[in-house]
């Protein structure tokens, strides 16, 4: 990051206000940092290696179900396994990812803006989260929780002290993305380069900005029920325990007000990263910009009023039932605009096929089946039979790594460069996706069927007349495993031997790709003026204040 | 996109004839229309499907950026189109409104509404780590894990958990009831009680699966619905109020020089290997493994506390116990006679 050209001094009276001198100690600099780049950077090394521990369980627990009664794993540990692997995966991987990793690396740039507002809480955030990790998983040597991501009591209220640790993991996690919510939406909503009105700014600002405002209002109620959780496991006063008067559902009703929200805090980003990715390598203007925002919008509002699909067999008043039916209905419409207007972009295009774009079309593929199951279990009697099943566990593996996975790589593959400077290698790029994309649908796609032929999930033994599917499903996991391994080689091997990118190696026009690669550490000498929309491939530049020699072609 | 309707055209022919009850019988009058559900939304996906993917390929094809373009090329300028926006709004609208429509007409069938619940036969189902425990109207005691139903009668099922303490420690948890030949599916809440309704129009023996996750035996929470014919049911009921009556006229001595090892061999398969192991000790699936149940010189006592003897174990069946492990259910909820006890004390003694 010794990018730097300019004296400090000399920028001092542009708009935007003066310029801090960079750091000089090293603790300050990568450790302590409060510049959104060095954050984004340790969101994504700490948020990996989650990743890997958390994948590391999965493969686990596909060992374990490799044969209907192995002894790889003991019951409990197999349980352990698939709640710490679901609770990591969510809380330390995608979320962080998405939000601290590529909102921090990528949403201050695009609106033009020297930093986020609160640049030290910014640093507070992602200083909770690798404790959050270390206490989630540190849960393994008290007896770590066994109920699942979603912990249900009275179950996990039975359970050792692990599941306390679990508590207070999560909610610092939750303490960390409320206020990073506040934080990036105080950011996008006050701090846009002049000019940028909101239907100028990229799409993957307004999917920050939606996602911000999720992460403010619902991670709340996740807190509220966790501290229940906790009080009553520790204190004993009885919130969800039937026999001293409390109500075990009233967890899955505070529960689920947060956690579906949260799967739009974790897949709009994700669109974002997508909405990015094609008019950049399809060399023209996304369609339907409007639409695509305004949908952000309305899932995000919609995502509050559809919790309670998660309970269709909870026992729910049958007005319940239809209500909660039909407003889970209407988010899918929403969201189909987004999918259609994606591939309608790719109409007339000038497409080039690069690793970002597949990654991006991988992501289409499998969303969009994601999309269709999930309508499936909307359908509160369709429900009744898919509910607690393998079908609900594929159906939310397409959404969630279909989804918001793919769209993780896309976007490293996509942002690499601005990040570090280097491009990935092409070939191991395509490599790696065709295997990952591959193995993906052989790993999950039969789990649909064996989910509605009668096996339940969190299960660690199953009716032999599964086998024949959990062998082929294991393998497969395997092989998905693999394939993260060429990512990490081509990842450690771009440090040397990455072709050195320039400010703009796809020929984008959002305005991270104005400067040069790593962005700098004041990211804009002068603070850009906005003229016009950011997908306006063939027309020259918007933006005043920025080197306009910038060439924005692609480099191959 | 000819060919692509036609692609779509042959999947939704094979959605719409695919034969469901082969895979997985539709053995309750709810299983049709909901599959009925699942076929009309599996339908209407493949066109969609189809056409996403479709179209994706086709574009990425057509369109790619040659090697002899320039490297500035760019394609088309069109920012949005207000038809096709509307098209691809109003089409998923109207399916989806069609289906939720279907659905509002689907859930009364299985919950007990109106007339067809008012001829039902009402039974209890309680879940219970791990098994289900079923009352008959009529019988003063329950069944065990094997519900017995009689063909094209209608039921209403009471479903809810329970458990022997009130203790958090041990006390009740959320347990799911599903048969899956049925498409059946109710959580079992403590503190709560939820009817269901429908009636098995098959014959067969099912498949009752726990689809909650409820502690260290979920995985092999199974239990069974045998659906007979009205004679065949009648049958087993009757032998059951029997049974009830001489359960209540008071429990037999227990005969253990009469006990029989082959019979016990029998009994242990079918009502202890849910939760034991014929194994040594630590060999645990819910409970400890009971081989060398006598003489295992590392646990010279009981879980109970008590040592080892042939009494004390008599002891654990008849009134059943719980501990860290969980709970060792009693004689009753075991479905075991006197005679069943001294069978199996005589099989654990012959275990080394
Ligand atoms: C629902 C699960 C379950 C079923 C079914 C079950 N048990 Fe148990 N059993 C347990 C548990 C749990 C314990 C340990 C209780 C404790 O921790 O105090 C236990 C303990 C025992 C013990 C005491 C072992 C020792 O070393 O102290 C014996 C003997 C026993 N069971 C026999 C049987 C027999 C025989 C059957 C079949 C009729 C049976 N159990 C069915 C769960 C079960
Ligand atoms: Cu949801
Ligand atoms: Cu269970």
């Amino acid at each position: 990051m010794n990018e730097q050209s300019a004296p400090v001094g000399t920028v001092a009276s542009h708009v935007g206000g003066h310029i801090h001198p960079p750091p000089d100690s090293f603790v300050k600099k990568y450790i302590f940092s409060l510049d959104h780049k060095v954050i984004a950077v340790q969101y994504f090394i700490t948020g990996g290696l989650f990743f890997i521990l958390a994948g590391l369980l999965a493969e686990l627990m596909r060992a374990q179900l490799m044969g209907p009664n192995n002894h790889v794993l003991s019951v409990e540990t197999y349980n352990e396994a698939y709640s710490v692997h679901g609770s990591a995966m969510v809380w330390l991987v995608i979320i962080p990812l998405l939000t601290g990793g590529f909102g921090n690396l990528v949403m201050p740039l695009q609106i033009g803006a020297r930093d986020v507002a609160f640049p030290w809480l910014n640093m507070l955030s992602f200083w909770l989260f690798p404790p959050a990790g270390i206490l989630l998983f540190a849960s393994f040597l008290f007896g770590a929780p066994q109920a699942g991501w979603t912990e249900y009591p009275p179950i996990s209220l039975q359970m050792p002290f692990g599941t306390s640790l679990w508590c207070l993991a999560i909610f610092l996690i939750g303490v960390s993305a409320t206020i990073t919510g506040l934080n990036f939406l105080v950011t996008i909503v006050k701090m846009r380069a002049p000019g940028m009105t909101y239907t100028r700014m990229p799409l993957f600002v307004w999917a920050t900005g939606t996602t911000a405002l999720l992460s403010m209002i619902a991670t709340a109620n996740l807190s509220a029920a966790l501290a229940g959780l906790f009080i009553e496991r520790t204190f004993g006063v009885p919130f969800y325990n039937v026999a001293r008067g409390g109500a075990p559902v009233l967890w899955q009703h505070v529960f689920w007000f947060y956690s579906h929200p949260a799967v739009y805090i974790m897949i709009l980003p994700a669109f974002g990263i997508v909405s990015e990715i094609i008019p950049t390598f399809v060399r023209r203007p996304i369609f339907g910009y409007k639409m695509i925002a305004y949908s952000s919008a309305a899932i995000g509002l919609l995502s509050f009023m559809v919790w309670a699909h998660h309970m269709f067999t909870s026992g729910l008043a049958h007005w319940e039932q239809l209500l909660f039916m039909a407003l889970t209905m209407a988010i899918a419409i929403p969201t189909g605009i987004k999918i259609f207007s994606w591939v309608a972009t790719l109409w007339g295009g000038k497409i080039r096929l690069d690793t970002p774009l597949l990654f991006v079309l991988g992501f289409l593929s499998t969303f969009t089946f994601g999309g269709i199951t999930g309508i499936m279990l909307a359908s509160v009697p369709a429900d009744i039979h898919e509910h607690g099943t393998y079908f609900v566990v594929a159906h939310l593996h397409y959404v969630l790594f279909g989804g918001s996975v793919f769209g993780i790589f896309a976007g490293l593959y996509y942002w690499w460069p601005k990040m570090t400077g280097r491009l990935l290698d092409e070939r191991l790029g395509k490599i790696h996706f065709w295997l990952m994309f591959t193995a993906f649908n052989a790993t999950f796609l039969p789990m649909h069927w064996i989910g509605l032929l009668g096996m339940p999930r969190r299960v660690a033994t199953y009716d032999p007349v599964y086998a024949g599917t959990n062998e082929f499903v294991s393998i497969s996991a395997f092989v998905l495993g693999f394939s993260f391994l060429i990512f990490l080689y081509n990842a450690l091997r771009s440090a040397r031997h990455g072709e050195i990118a320039g400010p703009n190696p796809w020929g984008a026009r959002t305005l991270e790709w104005m400067i040069p690669s790593p962005a700098p550490y004041y990211n804009f000498k002068d603070i850009p003026i906005v003229l016009s929309g950011p997908y306006e491939y063939g027309a020259p530049l918007p933006y005043a204040n920025i080197r306009q020699d910038l060439a924005t072609v692609p480099v191959h | 996109m000819i060919l692509l309707g036609v692609i779509s055209a042959a999947l939704m022919y094979g959605v719409a004839v695919f034969p469901v009850d082969r895979y997985l019988p539709e053995a309750s009058t709810v299983s049709l229309p909901i599959d009925w559900i699942f076929k009309f939304c599996a339908f209407f996906s493949v066109p969609i499907l189809v056409y996403v993917n479709g179209l994706m390929l086709y574009f990425v094809v057509r369109y790619r950026h040659r090697p002899d373009e320039p490297m500035d090329a760019v394609g088309s300028p069109i920012h949005e189109s207000r038809l096709l926006e509307t098209v691809w709004t109003v089409i998923p609208a109207l399916l989806l409104i069609a289906l939720a429509v279907v659905s509002y007409l689907v859930i009364p069938l299985y919950y007990p509404t109106g007339q067809a619940a008012a001829s039902a036969v009402t039974m209890e189902a309680i879940g219970h780590k791990f098994y289900f425990e079923f009352r008959y109207p009529g019988l003063t005691q329950s069944v065990m894990n094997e519900m017995h139903l009689p063909v094209g009668v209608p039921v209403t099922l009471d479903i809810t958990s329970a458990e022997e303490t009130t203790d958090v420690a041990t006390g009740a948890v959320i347990h799911g009831f599903w048969i899956p030949e049925f498409r059946l599916k109710q959580d079992m809440i403590p503190g709560m009680v939820v009817p269901i309704h429908f009636t098995p129009r098959e014959i067969g023996t099912f498949r009752i699966v726990c689809s909650e996750f409820c502690g260290l035996g979920h995985s092999h929470m199974w239990g069974t619905v045998v659906v007979q014919s009205k004679p065949d049911f009648d049958r087993w009921y009757a032998q059951q109020v029997q049974a009830g009556r001489s359960a209540a006229a008071g429990v037999a001595p227990i005969n253990l020089a009469a006990g029989n090892a082959a019979a016990g061999q029998a009994l242990f398969a079918a009502k202890c290997t849910l939760c034991h192991n014929a194994a040594p000790f630590a060999q645990r699936k819910v409970g400890p493994g009971l081989a060398n149940l006598f003489h295992d010189p590392a646990h010279p006592r009981l879980v109970t506390g008590k040592p080892a003897t042939p009494d004390n174990v008599v002891d654990i069946l008849e009134h059943g116990a719980h501990g860290d492990m969980g709970v060792m259910p009693n004689m009753q909820a075991n479905g075991l006679t006197a005679k069943d006890i001294a069978n199996l004390v005589a099989y654990l003694k012959t275990l080394h």
